[in-house]
């Protein structure tokens, strides 16, 4: 009795680094920041009490948080239908039996594995307005059309979104391929004997028996395109005119550029918020599941 | 008969629409080799992106090791990640461990608690890194940000390696308590070398994760000496917003240590993350 108590004691010590690092790199700074985010701030002075003054504001009387919330809804719905379809047709051509698979494969995850930011400097080029590739190409092969992408406020959220796209499809197309290869062969082939055609038995078995990896996807593409930076950052920093505005760029330049460190703190708490919304339905899923 | 010629025109369509895609994917890294050899002049001269130019800038690469001190930022970036990759999977194993091997009360609910760092915004931690590191005078050291690394590697850690510990037979446990190891031993000579196929997965995307990543580094490194790949390429467009060629040059020698290693673990990697959805 008396050893397994102490087995049960130091069992805990295995936990002990991951914990006080965890602790100290991510849970205690969250707390933190909760409480910077009920000051005013400009990060060197003194730290004046505001209470909920600067969520008030925020959602009061600033009309380039309201652009920031409505850039990550509109790419949260651009994720989930175009990284979603574009991926999962991927996935579907490519668990096809053919020569090169492989290959093909490993090309069209390879972008994943590049840093945003590199691919936010590459595209930054490719929109180059007169010797970017778009507007080259449209020229080469004859078409009268130039535009000017990422300087055009009108465009170029959806210009930085192709971007991403180009990087963004790779790891759901990689868990979508698990997933179609976890769908049992039995079924497929009962199902084409009860005289179901490919896109019948796509739609009514394989999607389906998917469900889970469905759910995956969805929360993993919700949750990066709630914390969705780097590209923006490297393409426009939010420019031009605050039109491509994500919450982490306006968090990053209030606090970073203009000094604002209790409004950047308090736009930061409102993503966790708006990603807690996210995580406890995933978790509780996820805990129901084991 | 007919079957057969379905089946020919099947593949014809699946790689007709491959090679369509193939196309599209293949443009930014095309763009990126042909501007990267193009030296200043051949851009003033009106040249077309789709032109070979009359001789490989090579001027542009060396400018971007040295001058642009791409040298440094590549030097930078993997000691940090050297320091961070061994440490964060050794530190992720042995809570998984703990987790999934020994008797831990609400052992799913630590797990969970463990999880949640993955989903948080960095940004929620940010400004209280940067106060607490600058009282601390941890900015703009290696060992500042290789910690801040570590601590937001842990939950992406241990949601793998649990997943795999948790499949290893528990009758291994009994025949090593059986044969008198005790924990340490347990872990470090048996489950440890076990879940080399977690490790290895791990190691991959934790390099890259670590390699290419931005926001954290760019607010706790500002000296030029110590900055990592992608903070330095952005210094690179403040620089030299202009000068694509060489803008360019340095992206592409920022890609070639990436594309190696995933050319050479490319396996490891659509398997291993597959092996990660699965469990």
């Amino acid at each position: 009795m008396n050893k397994k108590k102490k087995i049960e004691f130091s069992a805990y010590a295995f936990l002990i680094p991951a914990g006080i690092i965890y602790l100290s790199v991510i849970i205690a700074p969250v707390f933190y920041s909760l409480y910077i985010s009920l000051f005013k701030w400009n990060g060197i002075g003194d730290m004046q009490f505001t209470g909920l003054g600067n969520y008030v504001k925020l959602f009061t009387d600033d009309k380039i948080f309201a652009i920031a919330i409505k850039n990550n809804l509109i790419w949260i719905a651009l994720t989930i239908i175009v990284t979603m379809s574009v991926s999962l047709a991927l996935a579907v051509l490519l668990n096809n039996q053919f020569r090169g698979r492989t290959f093909f494969r490993g090309f069209f995850y390879f972008p994943c594995v590049i840093a945003p930011i590199a691919v936010a400097i590459i595209w930054r080029w490719i929109y180059n307005p007169n010797v970017g590739f778009i507007n080259q190409f449209f020229k080469t092969i004859g078409i009268d059309y130039a535009q000017s992408w990422i300087s055009d406020p009108k465009v170029s959220l959806f210009a930085i979104f192709a971007a991403s796209l180009w990087q963004a499809v790779g790891q759901p197309m990689i868990l979508f391929l698990a997933g179609l290869q976890s769908v049992s062969v039995d079924v497929l082939e009962a199902a084409t004997i009860d005289g179901a055609g490919s896109v019948k038995k796509f739609l009514y078995v394989t999607v389906p028996l998917m469900k889970e990896t469905f759910i995956i996807v969805i929360a993993t593409l919700i949750v990066s395109a709630m914390k969705v930076f780097d590209v923006v950052q490297g393409l426009t920093a939010g420019g031009p005119a605050n039109s491509t505005q994500m919450l982490s760029t306006y968090m990053y330049s209030q606090t970073f550029q203009y000094n604002n460190v209790g409004t950047g703190t308090a736009v930061a708490c409102v993503m966790v918020l708006m990603m807690m919304l996210v995580i406890v339905p995933y978790v509780s899923f996820t805990a129901k599941e084991n | 008969m007919e079957g057969k010629q379905k089946k020919i025109i099947k593949k014809l369509v699946l790689y007709f629409a491959l090679a369509v895609l193939a196309l599209i994917w293949v443009v930014p890294m095309f763009t990126l080799v042909a501007t990267a050899m193009k030296s200043r002049q051949d851009f003033m001269s009106g040249i077309s992106l789709f032109q070979f130019p009359e001789s490989i800038a090579w001027s542009n690469f060396i400018n971007a090791l040295t001058k642009g001190r791409l040298f440094d930022y590549m030097r930078n970036d993997l000691i940090v990640t050297c320091l961070k990759v061994p440490l964060g999977i050794f530190v992720g194993s042995l809570a998984s461990f703990a987790l999934t091997r020994l008797n831990i009360r609400y052992s799913t609910g630590i797990f969970i608690f463990f999880l949640i760092g993955m989903m948080l915004p960095m940004q929620a931690a940010l400004v209280p890194i940067n106060v607490i590191f600058s009282k601390l005078k941890l900015l703009n050291t290696y060992f500042g940000l290789f910690y801040v690394y570590v601590g937001f590697g842990i939950s992406y850690a241990i949601l793998i390696l649990r997943g795999f510990m948790k499949g290893i037979p528990k009758d291994i446990d009994e025949a090593a308590w059986v044969d008198g190891c005790n924990k340490w031993q347990l872990f470090w000579h048996i489950i440890f070398p076990i879940s080399k196929p977690a490790v290895a997965t791990l190691l991959i995307t934790d390099f890259l994760a670590t390699w290419n990543e931005y926001l954290l580094a760019s607010v706790i490194i500002n000296d030029n000496t110590k900055k990592t790949v992608p903070v330095g390429l952005m210094t690179f467009v403040g620089e030299h917003g202009t000068d694509y060629g060489y803008l360019c040059a340095g992206v592409l020698i920022s890609v070639i240590p990436v594309l190696i290693v995933y050319l050479v673990f490319q396996r490891h990697f659509v398997e291993g993350m597959a092996g990660a959805v699965k469990s």
